[in-house]
């Protein structure tokens, strides 16, 4: 009896816990934040098909509730509470995450994630977006373009920032930029954020060892953070700075897993001696059977019957 | 079985007697009409369920994602297990030199030929798409189990035939001239299969070395058969099947099922063609002193079989474990390792037991007990797999049979008994030229010819 209190009350510090931890909360500066750009039909789709390869996994079909089985659960994107976000408030918990909700701010764009989130709030009729105020800040650059050099001798990777004022081309200076690598889930911050200088140029350090693909490129990319003054200015460059990595197909060669023609000699030279041998012994009795036939009283004399 | 024989035999007055015996049932009487017209009614419906399920497809079974090896695999396992009797009795017993099973080794090849023939329809019942089974050939890879399955099948099948065969011919040759009153056909078909054979003490030589042959080949084909079958099982990581005794495992499971169809059929055949003479109490007593012994060791890999996972208690296995122990399938489990195995070992200890019309029952209630336990194999580790079931139907979760499945099963047991019952009723079903031979070179100092 004794236990069955202790194991109720485990089981009642054990959900307040959990409930406690399911407070999320956003630093009031994030709550305010806006998307620079109006949710419209296409920004919906583009959203949809981000929501399908980055997040249904465990957030499940918006309006089901079937989301995975995690502790916390993941919210439903059409539930009340999900809705019940501001838009920044849902910028911020995409971008961060919290365990087991993963960080996405260098897998999605700024601007993905306000595309994300213009998907998430078409399953709220109430909702009515407010577009923030376009920042004069920047100096009204427009077209930015960042270029990306390999300078070998130090082992840097330099970006060069670019774009058009008053009609003229000019270097972006005392922007900040990020580079990252492209892997197979997601991209890999390289070096740190860094500031460019007044001719547009910064310079990150490149790791010696980051894997490339069988001949050593990498893909790389480089973002401005801050995409509200920039517009979207995203650059992707692929260099040959990674040490070249091979890693033969899991069926190239012979393998239990393999197709037919690939089976291990060990094991087709086993099952065929085996099965030829057994059946050589099948055939010679086979054969026999004649020769019992063969040897009949018509042709041996020496009967006994 | 001795490389040379003592032809005497054939000169002796005894053979009449013995010939005479065995083969009065031999022939199409009206009990055998009566038997077959009703086995083959009932196969009717049976075959009208499959038509069923081939139309609508295995959704008219009661296998679903989860559960999808059901009522058909674990019924191949149990036909597989079955028919590797003839190779215990003998290739085993018989080369080992024990005596008493030579009026019972052809029941045994019977079973065996016979289980081992269905086995392979058992499959196909299993398969939503049967005109695919080509692809198996066509396409199959040799690191599959399957494959392997299928092939040491098809081998242990021709191999247990021929040694059902090979001994029957010299019978042949004898019952020829003595089975008038059978229709003419049957005669013929004697003839033929008796592949002209004059007795000669060159034909002799040539079949016992080719019965020789494929007792010592029979045996290793066996083991690989049962064998291959547990590892169908025991490739995966799933509790309960991953297992590295499993082919021990399957392999004494079978001796112990095959065992009891040997004495059920025993039975039937002593007393429907009273043959009380060639298998006698003593018979009965030997087949009750082997199944105490292959159920002791049966017995012993399955207490391995479930000690060892349940004393480390890896949390799969455990869920396993209880819904076998204390959960779901408890009550089936415990029926079947108490009515199956421990019973029966307890009880044939005495003598009593062993005699035919008890040990017959014991037989009986064994032969199905080890027709469940194949289902509690195969079953419940799928109910439990390792990813969390969800967003399917609560039917999908448990297996549960429907009749169409159950009525095709059943057709396939009512398949193998037709099979026995032809071999049975058209062919001597105890070796008269092995007991003749046998019962003259005990009783007689015959000049060897
Ligand atoms: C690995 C599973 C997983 C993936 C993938 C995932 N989420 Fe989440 N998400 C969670 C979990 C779990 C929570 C709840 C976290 C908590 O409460 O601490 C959550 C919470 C959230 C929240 C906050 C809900 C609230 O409580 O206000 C938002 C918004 C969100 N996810 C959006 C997304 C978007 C958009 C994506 C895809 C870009 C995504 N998630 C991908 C697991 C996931």
């Amino acid at each position: 009896m004794k236990k069955r209190y202790l194991s109720l009350l485990l089981i009642f510090v054990i959900t307040l816990r959990l409930s406690a931890q399911q407070e999320w909360i956003v630093p009031a500066e994030n709550l305010s934040k806006l998307s620079t750009f109006a949710f419209s039909d296409s920004t919906r789709k583009a959203g949809m098909n981000l929501y399908i390869t980055n997040c249904k996994s465990c957030h499940g079909d918006p309006g089901k509730n079937n989301v995975i089985k995690l502790v916390p659960p993941p919210v439903d994107p059409a539930s009340d509470r999900m809705q019940a976000n501001t838009d920044g408030g849902m910028y911020f918990k995409i971008s961060q995450g919290r365990m087991p909700m993963p960080t996405f701010k260098n897998i999605l764009s700024p601007t993905d994630v306000w595309v994300v989130i213009s998907y998430l709030r078409s399953f709220n009729p109430k909702y009515a977006q407010e577009v923030a105020p376009k920042v004069l800040t920047g100096a009204m650059v427009q077209n930015v373009k960042i270029h990306l050099n390999w300078l070998k001798e130090k082992d840097q990777v330099q970006a060069v920032v670019s774009g058009t004022k008053d009609k003229i081309e000019q270097p972006v200076a005392g922007a900040e930029v990020k580079l990252f690598a492209k892997r197979y889930f997601g991209n890999l911050l390289i070096d740190e954020a860094r500031n460019t200088d007044a001719q547009g140029q910064v310079l990150f350090n490149f790791p010696k060892d980051l894997p490339g693909d069988s001949t050593g490129y990498v893909q790389l990319l480089a973002r401005l953070s801050d995409e509200e003054a920039y517009g979207e200015s995203k650059s992707e460059t692929t260099l040959q700075i990674g040490v070249p990595t091979y890693k033969p197909p899991l069926n190239e060669q012979r393998a239990m897993w393999n197709v037919v023609q690939k089976t291990p000699i060990w094991l087709l030279l086993s099952y065929t001696f085996t099965v030829l041998a057994v059946w050589a012994f099948i055939f010679y009795v086979l054969f026999q059977i004649r020769a019992i036939s063969k040897s009949g009283l018509s042709k041996d004399q020496d009967t006994i019957d | 079985m001795s490389s040379e024989i003592n032809t005497g035999f054939l000169k002796d007055k005894r053979l009449d007697t013995i010939a005479a015996d065995i083969l009065r049932p031999v022939g199409i009487t009206q009990g055998f009409l009566v038997w077959m017209a009703f086995l083959s009614i009932s196969l009717a419906g049976c075959i009208y369920a499959y038509y069923i399920q081939c139309d609508k497809g295995l959704i008219v079974t009661g296998l679903r994602d989860y559960v999808s090896w059901g009522m058909y695999i674990a019924n191949f396992v149990f036909f597989v297990a079955t028919s590797l009797v003839g190779m215990l009795i003998s290739s085993v017993l018989g080369m080992i030199g024990f005596k008493w099973v030579k009026p019972i080794a052809r029941i045994a090849e019977i079973i065996a030929v016979a289980f081992a023939a269905i086995a392979g329809l058992v499959i196909v019942s299993d398969m939503g798409r049967p005109e695919r089974l080509p692809y198996v050939f066509m396409y199959g890879r040799i690191q599959s189990p399957i494959l392997w399955d299928v092939t040491v099948v098809t081998t242990y099948l021709v191999l247990s035939t021929l040694l059902y065969f090979i001994p029957l011919i010299p019978d042949l040759a004898i019952s020829k001239g003595r089975i008038g009153h059978t229709p003419k056909w049957l005669q013929s078909t004697y003839e033929t299969l008796s592949v002209k054979w004059d007795h000669t003490p060159k034909q002799y030589q040539i079949l016992l070395k080719l019965v020789r042959i494929l007792l010592i080949l029979i045996i290793p084909t066996a083991f690989a058969i049962h064998t291959v079958t547990s590892w169908l099982f025991a490739v995966t990581t799933r509790p309960g099947w991953d297992s590295t005794i499993f082919g021990p495992y399957f392999l004494t499971g079978a001796f112990v099922a095959g065992s009891a169809a040997v004495v059920i059929m025993m039975y039937f055949v002593r007393t429907n063609y009273k043959l009380e003479k060639y298998l006698t109490d003593y018979h009965f007593d030997m087949m009750g002193k082997l199944i105490v012994l292959v159920s002791i060791v049966y017995l012993y890999f399955n207490i391995n079989e479930f000690l060892i996972p349940a004393y480390k208690l890896k949390t799969a296995e455990a869920i396993h474990l209880q819904e076998l122990f204390v959960g779901e399938h408890a009550f089936l489990f415990w029926t079947v390792q108490l009515s199956g195995l421990i019973l029966p070992i307890i009880l044939l200890l005495f003598k009593f037991f062993r005699k035919p019309f008890p040990i017959f029952i014991i037989g009986t209630v064994m032969l199905i007990a080890s027709w469940f336990k194949r289902l509690l194999i195969v079953v419940p580790t799928q109910e439990n797999p390792f990813l969390p079931r969800q967003f399917v139907p609560d039917a999908w979760m448990v297996y549960q049979p429907t009749i169409v499945e159950t009525a095709i099963t059943m057709g396939t047991i009512l398949m193998a008994v037709m099979i026995i019952t032809v071999l049975v009723k058209f062919f001597p079903v105890i070796p008269i030229w092995e007991v003749a031979e046998e019962e003259c070179h005990t009783n007689n100092d015959q000049p060897k010819v």
